[in-house]
């Protein structure tokens, strides 16, 4: 070698660069909020998140997660011992031959990552983006040449100057990627944000199998309500937006997007990093928002300060107001980023503090405050669906194994016919069930996605106290949204433990009503008969399937009718929203198509004659898409059709 | 919710809590028979109506509580025996499975009833004043009778009860014994039963109190009025203001029922039912008048068809509950398919009072275009199933009500239907009694029909007329003929139609042949025809007399439709004479003579007119059937035994897939003989619904 000391110099100066990055960029984070996070605890578990929970989502897509582990096992690999041989100049044989294995993988690893930047998919972000394999392929290939005379396979000295002055720009230009891009904004930034973000994610308990979807609840009475300013967000929720890999598998996901909203989940991820580091979105290399207002479209002109409002400049209100709270992007995130939440953090300053819920959500709202349901019914009307229904008030009996939670489909005329349907299910197999009647208001859902948590918190308060009074062991209702709420978000509220311990001190089960009539089916108290009708696809509603994870009662109690369910392409943890959540009927902002739409070609794709679903938000949607259109039924009223009645 | 919520609200009467605001008023339904007992068809007629969703059924109108108030007349429910009440168990259950309250209601008939038969009763009243419309003579009643007919009612209502029925209601309207009492036309008594407003309210208030010791404080006791009898010398609506006043304010009553006229005439019992001739709700402001001054739920039914008029009566809070008793027996699931937002599918009752005037017959109540309705017992559907066999190739020949409720009935079991007309439009007969005028309404039971047709995607061609080759050229599965038939004027060649000297009410009421100004119409039927006609050429301008061979014009038709007919035509002058054969028509200058003979003399007289019409019934359009027949597979046979069981016709089993022994072939309607829409329609649907 003829400048011995050169490599390891390099390195070195690269190494400290990155380090003095990652304080700086560790500064940006931490002009968020502050949240208690245990940092031991977090780094602790950070392999296993790592490894587990987020190779689970990476590995629905083989050729990446193979490439990456090829390519990032390489390099984190081939990194230790690089300092080790090069900088520490341990000298061992073995350690340069795993050096070199470890290069080799890597390289094979960034061939395939090369191979699929030949003709990169529209969801994947170009730019820089377009540059990291050639960095892979350049920093393997440097040090392995580099590293040949150490394990003897190469003579001492092989080269000339030449040489050491090509494999120098190797050094530098591949480690100015690889460490120095890691803290100071290029693309390795994701593998440093994000392997912090997974040990000090906001919501730890979504890891290991857990399941956690529930907003956090705003702070009401503080100094501002929900989130103005990026330095607004929770410290580790700026960490989360940082990890983002603009892998543009949310985009690919997202409902409003395809409809031409002006929402693209991977932008606003991106827009958020501007705001926290400052500066524009000129350098976005991904697909803009697809509409909106004025020259939304054109790159450079949002403007973003950790300190400046969002509204006013980065991003659109109507973007925010897009959001159908579907969740498709969160469960497709390989990073784990939580963009939901953040954008109803946004919505809930729109509207706490603003006022400004667009289109019909100010009436909605108000119409929830004044009579504690969304559209504005008499609260006395809330029971006139079940005169004839014989079903029991909990205020005359007290106590029932089962609590109906019947929900704003009461005073729906369309999903009367659910709950109606529900009940003589329930009837047929001798349940003891009881309603609230007309104490039971509306569940919050609606309030909390448009960005009223002071509405939704005071709903569910009031909801807990009148649950208080009774014994049940079982909370079942026909609507997921409601059913989300109860089970996953009036915990925060549950200071008595009505849920938590109430029961028989087990705690309240919240059941969804097809989970509840599977087990019904089980225990052999419904008997039916087979379906023999025509083909049938089910549509997995958003809040029962990717919120609360039940895909399998749906489809076991169809099956129980003998129906081999044609699945849809998107379906599952996959499913379409139906556009009906987060309150994006209310805002109603404006795209190239309707989600409904979209999701009804998806079901007539599968020439199904039937769509069976379980939320009667999503029988509403999709019974709004114009016939001819395969016949939208819930689980419930199949199911009734297919009941065989005792005769006494 | 939706723009019918006003009709969801729930309502009590009494602690019963109604699931919405529509209810079945009571009517006779002629099917209690078995001596009065509420037979398997009386308990699926109502069980359907609360499967539907109707909130309340008052059922039994003028049921007895009496032996000496006869019930076989018109096959009414008996509530003189203790018989009854697991029978009304029976009706109770099937009701109340699907959410629905049934009431019924008792009465003793006093003079408006028929004492020859049964146990031939002395009929009895207040005053012994005959009934006329009955043409029942009676006795003046007794006190110890009055005492034993309060304690019926109260035994009555105690079996109503133990039957498990939700109520009563006492009928105190169209003249029975209560408001015999109450109406001082009936009631001339001096006693303590007459006389004073107290005394002719007596029996009414006895009776009241003795049911409502033995029923208790909770058992639902309604009562059913007239807002106003429309006799000079009966019971105004003032008067009835006061009378329900003085009964609210006892406490004792749950709710009234209010009914706008009398209807001890033939022409003010024409009102009680208002048939299509009448504006919606005619007499709705005496039920609210009524409502004004009692503090219970009013509920009051009269001409009220289609959901978005009950709305606006609810809303308006004009009364509590809306009677929608014809429109239940039209449409039974109306509810239902207002809750399923298919308003357009409901099936409106059109106010033919074809139910109605079949029971002032005595005769069982069918709805001229809903087959099913009645016949649920029998199996007959009112929601028709897809079959899971053959798809077959229907075509369907001749678009009046029997072939398009065979094209209707085919494609909802879901075969290809291919229904050919020859004329412009569909509606056959129907389309030609919609231009008379007061019975354009008719022109619904079309109406109802294309819209079905047009939503089960049948393939309709207007006009083109079939033959033997297009109907092979179709190449059908099954081919039904509903070819109608068309006047018959020849019967008589003296008549001179031949000659163009006669022509048909069809050509009058088409259009096709222009009114006359001095027209003779005669009409051998006396049905429906001949009087639209002649009611048609008065509205032009026509001098109209309307002759018959038989007893009086209109003679064939029922009890609330002939007045509305008769109001008509003596505003306008018509003429009607009797007993007159026409023998003749010749031609004497620009003028027509027919000559007429009086069938009980023979003696003969001429009337010179400008145009004579001759209403004579129809002959059937058979040419096709018998071109087909031969190549059928069923040589064109029914199977009655099959068909009058409601089974299916043995051949569709027999078939199977190959057409190769020819299609099946049915004719039904008037190209078989002449009947009316009810017949042509339950012989389409029983034929259809295993197709």
């Amino acid at each position: 070698m003829v400048i011995d000391w050169l490599p390891s110099v390099l390195i070195t100066t690269l190494l400290v660069l990155a380090v003095v990055g990652g304080v700086r960029r560790a500064n940006l984070w931490r002009a968020g909020q502050p949240e208690k996070v245990n940092i031991v605890a977090g780094l602790l578990a950070l392999p296993r998140r790592y490894l587990q929970d987020l190779h689970h989502v990476v590995e629905r897509d083989k050729y990446m997660s193979r490439s990456h582990v090829a390519t990032a096992g390489g390099f984190v690999l081939s990194m230790i011992l690089v300092i080790l041989v090069h900088v520490f100049g341990v000298s061992s044989q073995l350690l340069a031959g795993a050096l070199l294995v470890s290069l080799v993988l890597m390289f094979v690893g960034a061939l395939f990552i090369a191979k699929r930047r030949l003709h990169p998919p529209s969801r994947l972000s170009k730019g820089p983006w377009m540059r990291l394999p050639k960095s892979l392929l350049m920093f393997s290939l440097t040090f392995f040449v580099l590293t040949l005379p150490m394990a003897d396979i190469l003579p001492e000295g092989t080269g000339s100057w030449l040489l050491t002055l090509v494999l120098s720009i190797g050094i530098v230009l591949s480690l100015s990627e690889m460490l120095f891009g890691m803290t100071w904004g290029g693309p390795m930034k994701h593998a440093f944000a994000g392997a912090l973000h997974l040990a000090f994610h906001r919501r730890p308990e979504r890891f290991g199998g857990g399941r956690s979807t529930g907003l956090k609840p705003a702070v009401l009475g503080g100094d501002v309500h929900g989130v103005a300013k990026p330095s607004d967000f929770k410290w580790n929720q700026l960490l989360g937006f940082d990890a983002c890999v603009q892998c543009g598998k949310c985009e690919a996901m997202c409902p409003a997007f395809a409809a031409g909203q002006p929402l693209n989940p991977k932008k606003l991820i991106q827009d958020m990093v501007v705001g926290l580091a400052g500066g524009t979105d000129a350098n976005y290399a991904g697909s803009p928002y697809p509409a909106g207002k004025g020259d939304a479209k054109v790159l450079g002109n949002a403007k973003g300060g950790i300190d400046n409002v969002i509204t006013a400049g980065l991003i659109d209100a109507d973007t925010l107001w897009s959001c159908t709270t579907c969740r498709a992007c969160v469960e497709e995130c390989p990073m784990m980023i939580e963009h939901v939440d953040a954008i109803v953090d946004m919505r809930r300053f729109l509207t706490m503090e603003k006022g400004k819920t667009p289109n019909k959500g100010a009436e909605i709202l108000e119409n929830i405050i004044a009579t504690d349901n969304p559209n504005g019914y008499a609260p006395a009307s809330r029971t006139h669906w079940a005169a004839d229904q014989n079903l029991p008030l909990m205020k005359q009996k007290q106590t029932a194994e089962v609590l109906f939670w019947v929900s704003d489909g009461a005073f729906d005329m369309r999903s009367q016919r659910i709950l109606r349907a529900f009940v003589a299910l329930m009837k047929a197999a001798n349940v003891d069930v009881a309603i609230l009647g007309d104490e039971e208001l509306d569940c919050g859902d609606v309030a909390r996605r448009l960005g009223d948590d002071a509405t939704f918190q005071q709903l569910a308060t009031r909801n807990l106290a009148t649950l208080g009074k009774y014994k049940f062991s079982k909370i079942v209702t026909t609507d997921p949204h409601a059913y989300h709420c109860l089970r996953n978000e009036y915990g925060d509220f549950d200071v008595d433990g009505v849920l938590s311990k109430g029961g028989s001190g087990q705690g309240v089960e919240v059941l969804h009503h097809t989970t509840f009539l599977n087990q019904l089916v089980q225990q052999g108290l419904l008997k039916l008969s087979a379906f023999k009708g025509g083909k049938v696809t089910y549509h997995d509603p958003c809040y029962l399937g990717r919120y609360n994870g039940e895909y399998e009662a749906p489809r076991a109690l169809l099956e129980s009718l003998g129906i081999e369910i044609a699945e849809m392409e998107r379906s599952a943890f996959r499913s379409r929203c139906c556009g009906g959540g987060g309150g994006a009927p209310i805002t109603d902002i404006p795209g190239e198509r309707r989600i409904a739409d979209m999701r009804m070609e998806d079901i007539t794709q599968t020439g199904a004659e039937l769509v069976a679903v379980g939320c009667q938000q999503c029988t509403a949607m999709l019974e709004g898409v114009v016939e001819p259109r395969p016949v939208v039924k819930d689980i419930a009223e199949i199911l009734l059709g297919q009941l065989i009645e005792e005769v006494h | 919710m939706s723009q019918y919520d006003a009709l969801f609200e729930p309502l009590n009467i009494n602690k019963l809590t109604i699931r919405n605001r529509i209810v079945s008023t009571a009517h006779a339904e002629v099917y209690a028979t078995d001596g009065g007992m509420t037979t398997d068809r009386y308990v699926k007629y109502y069980e359907e109506k609360a499967k539907g969703g109707c909130g309340l059924c008052i059922c039994g109108g003028s049921s007895v509580v009496s032996i000496d108030s006869p019930q076989s007349w018109w096959s009414s429910v008996n509530l003189s025996v203790d018989r009854i009440i697991p029978h009304f168990q029976n009706l109770a259950d099937a009701v109340h499975k699907h959410g629905g309250k049934i009431m019924i209601q008792i009465t003793h008939m006093g003079r408006r009833s028929r004492w020859d038969g049964e146990n031939w009763p002395n009929l009895m009243s207040p005053s012994g004043i005959r009934e006329p419309v009955h043409r029942a003579t009676c006795k003046t009643i007794e006190v110890e009778e009055i005492w034993r007919i309060i304690g019926d009612f109260a035994q009555a209502a105690r079996r109503a009860k133990e039957g498990g029925l939700d109520g009563v209601e006492l009928s105190a309207v169209h003249q029975h014994m209560i408001d015999q009492f109450w109406s001082p036309r009936v009631n001339k008594r001096t006693d303590e039963w007459g006389g004073t407003f107290e005394g002719r309210m007596k029996f009414g208030m006895e009776v009241l109190k003795a049911v409502r010791a033995e029923v208790g404080p909770d058992f639902v006791v309604g009562l059913r009025i007239s807002g106003d009898e429309f006799h000079p010398d009966g019971l105004n609506h003032e008067d009835m203001k006061q009378i329900a006043k003085y009964f609210d304010d006892t406490g004792m009553i749950d709710y009234f029922g209010v009914v706008g006229s009398g209807c001890d005439t033939h022409n003010t019992l024409a009102n009680v039912i208002p048939n299509m001739s009448y504006p919606p709700e005619p007499f709705l402001h005496l039920a609210a008048g009524i409502k004004t001054v009692v503090s219970v739920p009013v509920i009051h039914a009269q001409n009220i068809k289609d959901p978005n008029q009950a709305k606006r009566i609810i809303e308006g809070g004009y009364v509590d509950f809306v009677g929608m008793t014809r429109a239940h027996i039209a449409d039974p699931h109306f509810i239902a398919k207002i809750k399923m937002d298919q308003v357009d599918q409901i099936r409106q009752c059109v106010g033919a009072n074809y139910c109605i005037d079949r029971q002032y017959q005595g005769l069982d109540v069918l709805c001229i275009q809903n087959a099913a309705t009645s016949r649920e017992y029998m199996g007959l559907p009112h929601t028709i199933e897809k079959t899971t066999g053959v798809i077959r190739n229907v075509v369907v020949i001749g678009g009046g009500p029997g072939g398009m409720e065979s094209a209707r009935v085919a494609a909802e079991r879901g075969h290809n239907v291919t229904l050919i007309e020859r004329a412009e439009e569909l509606g056959g007969q129907i389309t030609l009694a919609a231009k008379a005028p007061q019975r354009d309404q008719i022109a619904g039971i079309s109406r109802w029909l294309i819209m079905e047709l047009e939503r089960l995607g049948v393939e309709i061609r207007l006009n083109t007329a079939a033959d033997e080759s297009l109907v092979k050229s179709l190449s059908p599965d099954v081919c039904i003929l509903a070819t109608g038939g068309r006047p018959f004027l020849e019967q008589n060649p003296e008549w001179g139609a031949e000659e163009g000297l006669v022509v048909s009410t069809w050509d009058i009421l088409s259009g096709k042949v222009e009114p006359g100004k001095n027209v003779l119409i005669y009409d051998t039927i006396c049905e429906f025809s001949g009087m639209s006609a002649a009611d048609y050429l008065a509205s032009k301008g026509a001098l109209v007399e309307l002759v018959t061979d038989d007893i009086k014009p209109g003679v064939g038709i029922g009890g609330t439709t002939f007045p509305t007919y008769y109001r008509s035509l003596y505003e306008k002058d018509v003429i009607m004479s009797s007993d007159l054969i026409l023998e003749k028509v010749y031609r004497e200058g620009s003028n027509l003579v027919a000559v007429l003979e009086n069938e009980y003399t023979g003696q003969q007289e001429e009337r010179v007119v400008d145009q004579v019409v001759v209403e004579n019934g129809t002959r059937p359009n058979e040419d096709l059937y018998y071109a087909l027949k031969a190549s059928s597979c069923n040589k064109g046979q029914i199977d009655m035994e099959a068909l009058f069981d409601i089974k299916p016709q043995p051949v569709l089993e027999a078939e199977g897939n190959a057409a190769s022994d020819g299609m099946i072939l049915w004719r039904l309607g008037d190209c078989v003989s002449q009947r009316n829409t009810h017949a042509a329609l339950y012989d389409a649907l029983r034929l259809c619904k295993d197709l």
